[in-house]
């Protein structure tokens, strides 16, 4: 399936439509893009201005839902799609909830940026840091992937998405050990290790999202559901695909 | 990063139109119309908005075909018709006795529902308007018939066959010369009377798209049995039932969010 798919039909008011879509899509998730990468720099540097810019930015990634919600209600009004088009309005309107929750769960790690500066703690000092880092900047590369996938409507690198979803649950697994002794072996408030703990599930959250995303695109392109069914079979279907 | 800065990714081009902020072509007041003693229009207000379509749609006998015939006094031709209130094209009265009705109807255009072309050649079929207006200069009428088959969405597929029939055109083709007919002479607003029931899919979305392209140099109407046509071409759709306008707005707010019960359940096919 090509790009060129969807600009080609007799209604070239349909055409603007779902190049509007593609676009405002990928315009929302290059904003979550941003805000994880603000979202690691902050912790990284305890910077709380950069912080309170991710906040911001989820207000505006909550407005961009809307805005997507309200094309995709107006294509199916107006311009009754079918097949392709119809796959892609549904995905447009689930990958906007995904990116829109992405951008509700990277909130946490700002937060806890903020929370710290209270404490004056360094992020850096507490258990879970390096996987927080690690789980937030994968994150990131997944959504990129994703992205990618989405706008060349290309599925060849997303087996690696499903991957690293698959990874991240166990860092997430790993980390939470940690800050777990933590409670009983370190000096740290509980309230700032249990803050250290929802930024860490928030991070995890942020790839099965990304992950969701994935399934939606191979919606999109091969017209096959793919939710719920074990990764070894996703990774058997997807090498399958020529 | 400034709000400034993160506004400018909501700078979008979606937002629903509104009859507030446009230009009028034509005007409807208190608008009242009997057949005999029956009334079939009952008090209709609205304004025809300029160099945008506006779709009529309604169950048969919602008297969507009698308003559109008002607007270029077609109901004249019928004995027992009798209207009041005030409709104005640009500020004219057309109702008023010193109107001519002759000139009105070169004013506002229209098209019906059957493709009835004369049974001339395609090219004089198009130069017809202008020769009824004395123009025969041949230099003019060329440059016109090319201009509205090329606005008719007709031109490559008809200019080898200008000399031919125009009653061997497929029912497609002969729509879209009546459309070129009907711009030759320029009107100001063109109505249009279910101008795709007599065609097939394909024909019916090259019109609707014509129709999109000619708003830029018309004002258009259209009556339309068919819903989802009036929400694919109209920017404001007016919701006629039993001789009363129900709700007219812009298209994506009728289709989405109509503020009319009666609306509501007859876009929805839950109409009684």
């Amino acid at each position: 399936m090509e790009r060129t798919e969807f600009k080609s039909h007799i209604s070239e008011q349909l055409n603007r439509n779902l190049e509007d879509l593609f676009n405002q899509v990928l315009e929302m998730g290059g904003l979550v893009e941003r805000q994880l990468e603000d979202a690691v720099k902050a912790v990284q540097s305890g910077d709380v201005n950069l912080a309170k810019e991710v906040l911001q930015l989820d207000k505006v990634i909550n407005k961009e839902e809307m805005e997507i919600d309200r094309l995709c209600a107006r294509v199916l009004a107006r311009q009754q799609p079918t097949a392709s088009d119809l796959r892609l309005i549904i995905i447009a309107i689930r990958i906007a909830v995904d990116l829109e929750r992405m951008g509700d769960e990277v909130v946490k790690a700002a937060k806890l940026v903020i929370k710290m500066a209270d404490y004056d703690i360094n992020c850096l000092d507490l258990p879970g840091y390096t996987s927080l880092i690690e789980i937030t900047t994968c994150a990131n590369t997944m959504l990129k992937t994703v992205l990618n996938a989405f706008a060349r409507l290309d599925l060849s690198d997303l087996m690696s998405v499903i991957e690293d979803e698959e990874r991240m649950d166990d860092s997430l697994s790993a980390a939470t050990d940690e800050v777990l002794a933590g409670f009983k072996e370190s000096h740290f408030a509980p309230e700032c290790l249990l803050e250290m703990v929802y930024s860490l599930r928030a991070s995890e959250r942020v790839t099965d999202h990304a992950a969701n995303i994935a399934e939606s695109i191979i919606y999109l392109v091969e017209g096959r559901d793919v939710r719920n069914i074990d990764p070894e079979r996703l990774s058997e279907f997807l090498s399958n695909l020529d | 990063m400034s709000e400034k800065n993160i506004s400018v990714a909501l700078d979008r081009d979606h937002r629903s139109l509104s009859l507030q902020d446009e230009k009028v072509a034509m005007e409807v007041k208190d608008w009242n119309l009997y057949y005999g003693s029956k009334q079939a229009l009952k008090e209709v207000n609205m304004i025809v908005p300029e160099h945008r379509v506006t779709a009529f749609i309604g169950p048969s006998g919602c008297g969507k075909s009698t308003l559109l015939r008002c607007f270029n006094r077609m109901n004249d031709l019928i004995d027992i018709v009798s209207v009041e209130g005030e409709m104005t094209l640009h500020g004219d009265d057309i109702y008023a006795r010193e109107m001519n009705v002759a000139s009105l109807r070169r004013r506002v255009g229209m098209v019906f529902q059957k493709p009835n072309p004369f049974p001339k050649t395609i090219y004089e079929n198009v130069a017809y308007g202008l020769r009824l207006q004395g123009i025969n200069d041949k230099s003019v009428l060329d440059e016109t018939v090319e201009w509205a088959l090329k606005g008719a969405g007709l031109w490559d597929e008809a200019k080898d066959r200008l000399n031919e029939n125009a009653l061997g055109m497929s029912g497609g083709q002969q729509q879209r010369l009546c459309i070129a007919r009907a711009i030759a002479i320029k009107p100001e607003v063109l109505l249009l009377d279910e101008p795709t029931s007599a065609l097939d899919p394909i024909s019916t979305l090259a019109i609707e798209e014509l129709i999109f392209e000619l708003k830029k140099d018309f004002t258009i109407m259209i009556v339309t049995h068919n819903m989802q046509q009036a929400a694919r071409v109209s920017d404001y759709t007016a919701f006629m039932y039993m001789g009363e306008l129900i709700e007219y707005t812009d298209t994506d707010s009728l289709f989405t969010n109509p503020s009319q019960k009666r609306t509501e359940d007859y876009i929805t096919g839950r109409y009684g």
